[in-house]
């Protein structure tokens, strides 16, 4: 989304909070629940919100893209089938009390992993760019998942610093193999981004694997 | 007359998917009702900025702390009991008088939950992940930050799973003042960037 325009302001009454609804942030903790539950399959979270069409997407609420793609990992996995989510509605609606189930060992397990400590390897002797170097981003279109940005495809910059390694999330969201590969801190400037801005120049610094990056 | 009847507004369309979502896997023992309210206590109570202000609050009074927190952040915010989901990566960047640090996800809404817990909205919105990375003194002063010309602003955009926190000066009036004091000066703005102590 960076760069894009029309979306207006971005300080709005009550947008110093996490939540808007006194439902959300039961989906947040029912997402991260059926994620370390094993109770979805496929692709995570973040990577099936941008399978949402463009215009659902952007009309959707924050939390109703969570909502989505809670569901969409759970139809997936088959441990619920489709129209059943409708089925509760429809007894919620009627009046009907929400079932509950309580159980401790649960809550505790959630709260281990959340604390569990998991830092990539780090960064390969033999990477093949290094600080100071000049390096451009690939121009792509991927279809699925990625994590280059639009704004820095065919942008060069200047590498800051090797983050250390991980596996290309463009692989792994379908499950397929990837070795780990560099992740580098790469500067931009604002006006090789944007072209001159009514802004003093500044840096845009992003995050990149090694496969986004050719040499300049 | 009649006493009046309070209504609450019926639940919306997104309310109810929600409710149901989680009902009907509470319904077949799949997930615990007490195990999401476990995980959302957590980033409400247990998590949050006052996290990462006693990191920093830490740094601006012990040298070598700081110099720990700048080399090896992981194992600096490990020292004070941090760490865990997005933030297995941290790096913690610094707000001098010549440079100004601003954090944001364009991607999606990544953001350091060990030290921060859960983004505000307006971190998340549309309108913050587009614009801050094109136009960020006009962000910057919507949130009543003005900054000098000369400054460099640096924007760090969390693209992979690295996670940034923004270390800010020390306020100037300041001296004197004990460490919990200077955590409480240290707001959850001031370590994305949009404000300063």
């Amino acid at each position: 989304m960076g760069g894009m325009h029309g979306f207006g302001r971005v300080v709005r009454p009550g947008s110093e909070l996490p939540y808007h609804e006194r439902w959300e942030p039961r989906v947040f903790g029912l997402h991260l629940l059926v994620g370390f539950e094993g109770l979805g399959a496929g692709p995570g979270g973040r990577q099936v919100r941008e399978e949402m069409d463009p215009a659902s997407y952007l009309s959707s609420s924050y939390y109703e893209r969570w909502t989505f793609s809670a569901e969409q990992r759970l139809l997936r996995k088959g441990v619920i089938a489709p129209g059943e989510v409708e089925g509760m509605m429809a007894r919620l609606a009627a009046g009907e009390d929400a079932p509950e189930h309580e159980d401790p060992p649960m809550s505790a397990r959630m709260i281990e992993r959340l604390q569990r400590r998991a830092p990539m390897d780090p960064p390969p002797a033999d990477a093949r760019f290094a600080p100071g170097d000049r390096v451009r981003v690939r121009r792509m279109r991927p279809q699925g998942h990625t994590r280059c940005p639009r704004y820095a495809r065919g942008v060069s910059g200047t590498v800051e610093r090797v983050h250390g390694a991980d596996r290309l999330p463009d692989l792994t969201t379908y499950g397929k193999p990837a070795q780990p590969e560099p992740v580098y801190s790469v500067a931009f400037a604002s006006q090789d981004l944007w072209g001159p801005t009514d802004e003093p120049p500044f840096t845009v610094l992003l995050d990149l694997w090694d496969s986004y990056l050719e040499a300049p | 007359m009649s006493a009046a009847h309070h209504h609450e507004p019926p639940p919306s369309q997104a309310e109810l998917r929600a409710r149901a979502l989680e009902a009907l896997l509470a319904e077949r023992g799949l997930v615990s009702t007490d195990a999401i309210d476990a995980v959302v206590s957590y980033y409400e109570q247990d998590v949050g900025p006052q996290n990462g202000a006693r990191a920093v609050a830490r740094a601006w009074v012990d040298e070598a702390y700081r110099e720990r927190l700048l080399e090896r952040p992981g194992d600096a915010l490990a020292e004070l009991g941090f760490g865990g989901m997005e933030g297995h990566n941290m790096t913690v960047v610094v707000n001098t008088p010549a440079v100004h640090n601003v954090i944001v996800c364009t991607l999606c809404s990544c953001y350091p939950w060990p030290v921060l817990g859960l983004p505000p909205s307006w971190y998340k919105s549309e309108a913050y992940r587009a614009r801050v990375v094109a136009e960020p003194r006009a962000v910057l002063r919507e949130f009543g930050l003005q900054l000098d010309d000369e400054v460099d602003v640096r924007i760090w955009d969390s693209s992979a799973e690295m996670r940034y926190l923004v270390l800010p000066m020390r306020p100037p009036d300041s001296d004197g003042l004990a460490e919990d004091e200077l955590a409480s000066r240290v707001t959850r703005d001031c370590m994305i960037g949009t404000a300063v102590p």
